[in-house]
């Protein structure tokens, strides 16, 4: 089919694949420069780090805490420990050789308090600082252990004695509050990287019609063409700066300690990761066709709303159903496409939603973003071309409206 | 060659083109002229693929323009359009690309074409911060950059300062040489008459003049004679025999001769008034021939009944 080429022609016929990937290329390349794009990803970095920090600063209540036995009384030690266990708290008993070393060690800053005279009548608690939680501790297991030895001194065995049987009902709690912790946060770095991202797909499309360059570009491409990669080329860039962020959060969550749970927050943002595409799809698509109906960065608002308020939506949505995520509202905005790139990964963190459920709401979301691109594109490849016509296009939609 | 064959546009009820069609053959310049609103940009958007014909058709060596073939054709839009926050050298690099040159090739096309037009320093400038005369440089250079088989410039002559029309001239007329048909359309008709081997003048969709100058000005049916006799009455040409008086002022005077009028016996009847400094058939220039061809038929019919 193709033509004899001239020798020393300097072009060839370029498939719609280079075509799309050469317009995806001139997107990221701009971008990545962009006043706007570079602010937004700081801000993005600084807000996680933020969100780190603020977790330990909270947490720190609960690090490790050193206590020095003096003598090594190992029955004072164990007990110790089973006192901590039972509280929550993460103690660590160290050996001291006798008194002196002991109060030593506290005054070194090796320990943060230490015992001293266990074995005697009268023990003694030094403590670095004043902490109420660890005169606590020390107080409860040199008791325990003082009753243990009268108990066994009056022959009686102490496993005798009543035990209170402990029977939790929600034994995952601790763990899917964590998750939704990390959902939510998700949900708030998705929300604004699709509302960053859609709006610049949106900002594109009216730069190229303002400033005419799209009659030039559509001398050599189809209108598809175009919009395919400009949305491939920001996405990716999207989803690179969202998985940035993730590997960012995942990293400091671990290094500093925030979550215990690597492999389900690896989950929960790989969800994340998975919605975001979707969403990107649906979003960007949209305001891609929406915008193609103005020629003026200032129209831009008005034609974008009605996409914006529905994201806004599912963003209110998912916070919400963050704290009641087994509700009707969250169950059944979690199947709604547009919603449910928020709305679901809250859901799948939180609790138990069956892989049917996950299933449907990804078919949903993909048949909204094949009916959004089949006619949408309709819409973007009309607008485009009648450069002359298009106010008369917007016109008529408004004209239907009114 | 590169032919547009009969082409029919309605937008409505709008009739904007009834059968507009023209030759331009390889290394030639064709000069498309009509008002404004002719169709001239309608024309041009058909044959780069942005606008659809209702009817009729645009040729390239004989295949009618597909996807492929207007890659390798030169555009400037009416409406300007580049990206006004890309760099000058990245933005025709990109153009160059989408018309289908390699990565190296694009960018060293990209740097020869900003350099011939005066842009080399401008190279990391973004397009917004250059004058406006620059940014139509630009705009040319992105039509030019991937050595294009044929050229289609609309109004490219509009907006520049007369060294940018020289320096525009000058590239169009050595592509011209090189082999590459140019169409392009303009309001200065003195430039297509100096530029063009052909021109073509449309009005009200229909092409009504198309050939070389020479051949519109053959075409033009009444003779126009100018002579010059400052000592002479007014109305002194009134009495000659097939001579009508178009203008008389001062002794300058402009006859239209019957056909078959000798214009000896004007000269004869000239030198009766004294001295004749100037007697010469004076050319049609395309301003006036582009008036009559444009003219509204509906009015020169009415003039024309006044008349009578």
């Amino acid at each position: 089919m193709s033509a004899p080429q001239v020798t020393g022609q300097p072009t060839s016929p370029l498939s719609s694949g280079q075509l799309v990937r050469l317009v995806a290329a001139r997107e990221i390349s701009t971008r990545i420069r962009d006043k706007t794009f570079i602010a937004s990803s700081v801000l993005m970095v600084v807000l996680i780090l933020g969100v780190l920090v603020f977790q330990v600063v909270v947490n720190s209540g609960s690090d490790t805490r050193r206590v020095g036995v003096a003598g090594g009384d190992a029955q004072l030690g164990a007990a110790l420990e089973a006192q901590a266990e039972a509280l929550d708290l993460d103690v660590e008993v160290v050996d001291v050789d006798d008194d002196a070393a002991a109060r030593t060690a506290v005054e070194d800053e090796e320990v943060d308090a230490a015992v001293l005279g266990s074995g005697g009548s009268a023990p003694e608690l030094v403590l670095r600082e004043p902490d109420s939680t660890l005169e606590a501790l020390v107080s409860g297991a040199v008791s325990a252990v003082s009753l243990g030895q009268v108990l066994s001194e009056a022959g009686v065995d102490p496993a005798d004695l009543p035990q209170v049987t402990v029977t939790t009902l929600d034994g995952d709690s601790a763990a899917d509050t964590q998750r939704t912790v990390v959902a939510v946060v998700g949900v708030v770095v998705l929300y604004s990287l699709l509302i960053l991202f859609a709006q610049f797909v949106a900002q594109g499309v009216v730069e190229e019609k303002a400033s005419r360059v799209v009659e030039l570009l559509l001398a050599t491409m189809r209108p598809w063409q175009l919009l395919a990669g400009k949305i491939l080329g920001l996405g990716v860039l999207g989803l690179g700066q969202i998985a940035v962020i993730a590997a960012i959060g995942i990293a400091g969550a671990l290094a500093f300690d925030v979550v215990d749970l690597p492999g389900e927050l690896v989950g929960t943002v790989l969800w994340l990761l998975f919605w975001f595409v979707l969403g990107y799809a649906l979003y960007a698509s949209l305001f891609a066709v929406a915008a193609s109906l103005v020629s003026r960065q200032e129209d831009l608002g008005s034609v974008l709303t009605p996409a914006s308020l529905v994201l806004v939506a599912g963003f209110i949505v998912a916070v919400q159903a963050a704290g009641d995520p087994d509700g009707t509202l969250a169950t059944v905005t979690s199947y709604v496409p547009g919603l449910s790139p928020m709305v679901m990964p809250v859901r799948q963190a939180a609790g138990e939603v069956a892989p049917w459920e996950v299933g449907v709401a990804v078919v949903l979301m993909l048949v909204a973003i094949a009916l959004v691109v089949r006619l949408g594109g309709r819409v973007y490849s009309g607008a485009l071309l009648r450069t002359g016509g298009k106010t008369k296009l917007r016109e008529a939609l408004r004209a239907r409206e009114g | 060659m590169l032919e547009f064959d009969g082409l029919h546009k309605s937008y409505g009820d709008n009739r904007v083109l009834e059968g507009v069609g023209f030759t331009v053959a390889p290394g030639s310049m064709f000069g498309f002229c009509g008002s404004n609103g002719a169709g001239k940009t309608t024309t041009m958007r058909i044959a780069m693929g942005l606008a659809r014909a209702d009817a009729g058709e645009v040729r390239w060596r004989g295949r009618p323009l597909d996807e492929a073939m207007r890659r390798r054709i030169g555009y400037m839009p009416e409406e300007r359009g580049l990206y006004p926050k890309m760099r000058v050298g990245e933005q025709l690099t990109y153009f160059a690309r989408l018309h289908g040159m390699g990565g190296a090739d694009a960018a060293r096309a990209a740097g020869e074409w900003a350099a011939r037009l005066g842009l080399g320093d401008r190279r990391d400038d973004p397009v917004e911060k250059l004058s406006l005369g620059n940014q139509q440089r630009v705009q040319l250079a992105a039509a030019l950059v991937s050595r294009p088989e044929v050229l289609i410039l609309d109004e490219p002559f509009s907006g520049l300062d007369p060294v940018g029309v020289d320096a525009l001239a000058e590239a169009l007329l050595e592509q011209c040489r090189a082999g590459v048909p140019v169409v392009f359309s303009s309001h200065q008709l003195d430039l297509v008459e100096r530029l063009c081997d052909s021109v073509g003048i449309l009005a009200r969709g229909r092409m009504v003049a198309t050939g070389t100058v020479e051949e519109l000005r053959r075409r033009e049916a009444g003779r126009v004679l100018r002579v010059v006799v400052p000592d002479a009455a007014p109305g002194w040409a009134a009495g000659v025999p097939g001579v009508r008086v178009v203008s008389e002022s001062r002794g300058d005077t402009l006859l239209e001769l019957a056909g078959g009028t000798d214009d000896q016996a004007v000269l004869a009847a000239a030198l009766r008034t004294g001295r004749v400094t100037h007697f010469a058939w004076r050319e049609a220039t395309l301003v006036e021939l582009f008036r009559e061809a444009v003219a509204d038929p509906a009015q020169q019919t009415a003039r024309e009944q006044v008349a009578a």
